[in-house]
C-alpha cells in the first residue's frame, strides 16, 4: 500500500515537472513570435563591467536551445509574482548535472511570454538579470529565429582539441574566426553560454576564465562556472588542430574584416 | 738674460744628468702600460656592450608572449551572448 502511494506521488511529482517544462517551453516558443516592449532594466555582474546596469526597450535575447533545456535542466513552477504590474508565473531552472548557473524566468500569465530573466551563480548570488519596469499595453509581433545546433560540430571540435572535456551537457553551437588569429566557439547547455577560444596568446587569470598553453598556442574557456570546472575542462587538451573546423565557418565569419564585432587585442 | 746665460742653459740641457739615465726606457715602459690599459678598457667596454646586446636579444626572443588582459576573454564571452546584454 505504502509502495503504491509512493509510486503514485512520484508519478504525480514527475508529471508536474514534465508539465512545468512543457509550459515553459511553450512560452519560449511563443517568445519567438511575440515580444513585450516597455522599459527594461538590464543588470550584468558577470563579466564585470564599469556600469553593470542599463535600460532597454525589450528584454535582451537569451539564446535558448529548446532541445537542450529538458536534457540539462529541471523546471519547477515557483508561484505567482507581479512584474511591472502584470501577473507572472515564476519558473525555476536547476541544472540536472554539473555546476552550471541556475535560471529563473517570469512568464506573463496572459501573453505567455517572458517578462524577466535572472541568472544566478551556483551559490545563488546574482550574475545577470533583465526585468521589465514598465510594460506597454500590448506585445508586438516579431520573428526571432531560434538558434540551431550545427550538425557535426561537436565531434569536429573534440577531434580538433583532443583531451577537451566539455562541461556537463554543454554543446558547441557556433563558431567564428577571431580578428587576431584563432577561433571563437560558442557553447551552450540550453540556456547558459560559454566561449571557447583558440588564440596565439594567453589571457590573464580572472574570475570565470581558464587559459591553458597547448603547443604553440592557447585555449581559453570563459563562462559562469566554478574555476575548478573551467580548469578541468581544459586540463587534458593536448593538441590544437583546428583545420577540421574550417567547414563550419560561414563565408562572412571567415573574414574578420566583415565582422563588425571583431575586436582588437592590445595589452595595456 | 743675455746670450751668455742662454748658452749656459743650452749647454746644461745638452749635458746628460743622472736623471736622464734610462729615461727613454722609463718612457717606453710607461707608454706600453698606458696602451695596454687603454686596450683593456676598450675591450671591456665593447665586451659589456656586446653582452648587453646579446642579453636584450635573448630576452626578446625567449621572453614569453605577454598575456592579453582579461577583457579579451570577457569580450569573447559577451560576444557569445549576443547584443542587448
Amino acid at each position: 500500500m505504502v509502495r503504491l502511494l509512493f509510486l503514485g506521488a512520484l508519478t504525480l511529482w514527475g508529471g508536474a515537472g514534465a508539465s512545468d517544462m512543457t509550459d515553459l517551453l511553450g512560452a519560449l516558443r511563443q517568445a519567438q513570435t511575440l515580444e513585450a516592449r516597455g522599459v527594461v532594466e538590464v543588470t550584468v555582474l558577470f563579466p564585470p563591467r564599469q556600469l553593470p546596469s542599463k535600460a532597454a526597450k525589450a528584454l535582451p535575447r537569451v539564446p535558448f536551445h529548446l532541445g537542450l533545456i529538458p536534457r540539462n535542466f529541471g523546471v519547477s513552477r515557483a508561484g505567482t509574482e507581479n512584474v511591472a504590474g502584470r501577473p507572472t508565473t515564476r519558473f525555476e531552472l536547476t541544472p540536472k548535472v554539473g555546476l552550471a548557473a541556475r535560471w529563473t524566468l517570469w512568464i506573463d500569465q496572459r501573453w505567455n511570454i517572458p517578462l524577466a530573466y535572472q541568472e544566478s551563480f551556483p551559490d545563488s548570488t546574482l550574475a545577470r538579470r533583465a526585468t521589465f519596469q514598465k510594460v506597454n499595453a500590448a506585445p508586438v509581433k516579431v520573428q526571432n529565429l531560434p538558434p540551431t545546433l550545427p550538425q557535426g560540430l561537436r565531434p569536429a571540435l573534440l577531434a580538433a582539441l583532443p583531451g577537451l572535456r566539455l562541461p556537463a551537457g554543454v554543446q558547441p553551437v557556433g563558431i567564428r574566426n577571431r580578428a587576431n588569429g584563432g577561433l571563437e566557439l560558442s557553447l551552450s547547455d540550453g540556456i547558459n553560454v560559454f566561449a571557447l577560444v583558440t588564440a596565439p596568446r594567453g589571457v590573464r587569470a580572472a574570475p570565470g576564465i581558464a587559459s591553458r598553453k597547448v603547443g604553440g598556442g592557447f585555449v581559453w574557456l570563459v563562462g559562469n562556472l566554478p574555476q575548478s570546472a573551467l580548469d578541468a575542462a581544459l586540463a587534458k587538451v593536448r593538441q590544437v588542430n583546428t583545420a577540421g573546423l574550417g567547414t563550419f565557418l560561414t563565408v562572412d565569419a571567415s573574414n574578420p574584416q566583415n565582422d563588425p564585432k571583431s575586436q582588437k587585442e592590445t595589452t595595456p | 738674460m743675455n746670450d751668455h746665460d742662454l748658452d749656459a742653459v743650452f749647454a746644461q740641457a745638452r749635458a746628460l744628468a743622472p736623471a736622464d739615465n734610462g729615461a727613454a726606457e722609463r718612457f717606453l715602459v710607461g707608454h706600453r702600460q698606458r696602451r695596454a690599459q687603454q686596450r683593456t678598457r676598450r675591450t671591456g667596454w665593447v665586451g659589456a656592450l656586446l653582452a648587453s646586446a646579446a642579453a636584450v636579444a635573448g630576452l626578446t626572443v625567449l621572453r614569453p608572449t605577454p598575456e592579453l588582459p582579461a577583457s579579451a576573454a570577457y569580450g569573447a564571452y559577451q560576444s557569445a551572448w549576443g547584443d542587448g546584454w
